[in-house]
């Protein structure tokens, strides 16, 4: 028999320290162990972990395990259609929405502080603008005026 | 009390009955469910609780564990086997509560104070008249802690596979498909687990058995 920790093959040491070999395969192992201190050894220190996690038992049950159970049932059984959803949802895995909720948040935020307003206007002068406009141009014909008026000859009436 | 069946046989006329008792849960006989839930309450509390250890824990995961078969009973197709589809449950809720709370508490549970009062009595297997003396307890106890210790250092998908490899003596192929994961993976993930428990329990050989 090839050596099982050459051959990575450490799963048949293993299953012989659980007791879950043939008799064939055990007693193969047990030959190649006679002449493999390496498998010997990892013999004896798999036994020792399996009678150390042996010693591990449980407390037992609660007695009321049962009754809390069905109690939970019939709890179940009495929420409506939509409360079943509503726990789904809670169970679902509802920590990525949050950031992506602040996310799209800070999107939408950003997008308002760009676009105030709530109607879009097309580019253009707005009434005032035009009224200050037409003014000035007023004032600069009535200045031409005035100038004409002040050289020699006299100037052009309007 | 179920005794473990351990031939190919027993094992596969297990499957059978948990199959047709899930059919009856299925056609709406919750008496099949009361069977079912007899029949596998305590493994699946007792390896949830080896994964949380924590019995208050234990019991609420595996409650919701048997609370989501019941759930699914109408929608339940035997083409698993039912162990492998309830310990997939469990290790699922298992898992999720584990990185839940290593998120919350970082690694101070470690460090934390243990509650022995879950199981840390010495069973007495015997008559009462050898009962366990104060010796015999604190030795029992001080193993009992480096077990807990050495398994709650494993990384939770080995640890899960030890427990269900060890405690509920399951095969590769099955662990695989509770951890929906490769027979070689989970025969990688053992190694690696036993690997680093050799290592630190290995001095506990018993004497004379050299």
């Amino acid at each position: 028999m090839t050596c099982p920790l050459q051959t990575a093959e450490t799963e048949i040491l293993l299953d012989y320290s659980a007791g879950r070999l043939d008799f064939e395969k055990r007693s193969a192992l047990e030959l190649h162990m006679e002449s493999c201190p390496e498998c010997a050894a990892f013999r004896t220190e798999q036994n020792a972990v399996w009678e150390a996690l042996d010693c591990w038992e449980p407390a037992p049950v609660s007695r009321d395990f049962n009754r809390r159970l069905w109690q939970r049932i019939d709890e179940a059984a009495a929420t409506p259609w939509y409360g079943s959803l509503v726990c789904s949802l809670r169970q679902a895995t509802w920590k990525p929405v949050i950031p992506l909720t602040a996310v799209i948040l800070a999107i939408a935020g950003g997008f308002l502080l760009d676009h105030p307003g709530g109607t879009s206007t097309a580019p253009g002068v707005s009434v005032n603008e035009a009224q200050q406009v037409e003014q000035t141009l007023d004032d600069l014909q009535l200045l031409r005026q005035l100038d004409s008026a002040a050289l020699p000859g006299g100037g052009k009436s309007m | 009390m179920v005794q473990r069946v351990n031939t190919v046989t027993g094992l596969a006329r297990e499957a059978d009955l948990d199959a047709q008792l899930m059919l009856r849960v299925r056609d709406g006989d919750e008496q099949s469910f009361r069977i079912l839930l007899e029949k596998h309450r305590n493994p699946v509390i007792h390896f949830v609780y080896r994964m949380v250890q924590d019995r208050a824990v234990a019991e609420e995961l595996s409650q919701e564990v048997f609370l989501r078969v019941y759930r699914s009973r109408g929608t339940c197709e035997t083409t698993a086997k039912f162990t492998t589809w309830l310990f997939r449950i469990a290790a699922h809720l298992a898992l999720n509560w584990l990185r839940d709370e290593r998120k919350e508490r970082g690694h101070q549970r470690l460090d934390a104070p243990r509650n022995m009062a879950d199981d840390g009595e010495l069973p007495v297997r015997d008559a009462p008249d050898r009962a366990p003396s104060v010796e015999q307890r604190m030795v029992y106890q001080t193993r009992l802690q480096e077990v807990r210790d050495a398994i709650a250092l494993l990384p939770e998908k080995q640890r899960a596979a030890i427990l269900m490899h060890k405690y509920e003596e399951m095969e590769y192929s099955q662990i695989a498909k509770v951890l929906e994961c490769s027979e070689a993976a989970v025969k990688s993930l053992l190694f690696r687990a036993y690997e680093t428990l050799r290592a630190r329990l290995a001095y506990m050989v018993t004497g004379g058995r050299q």
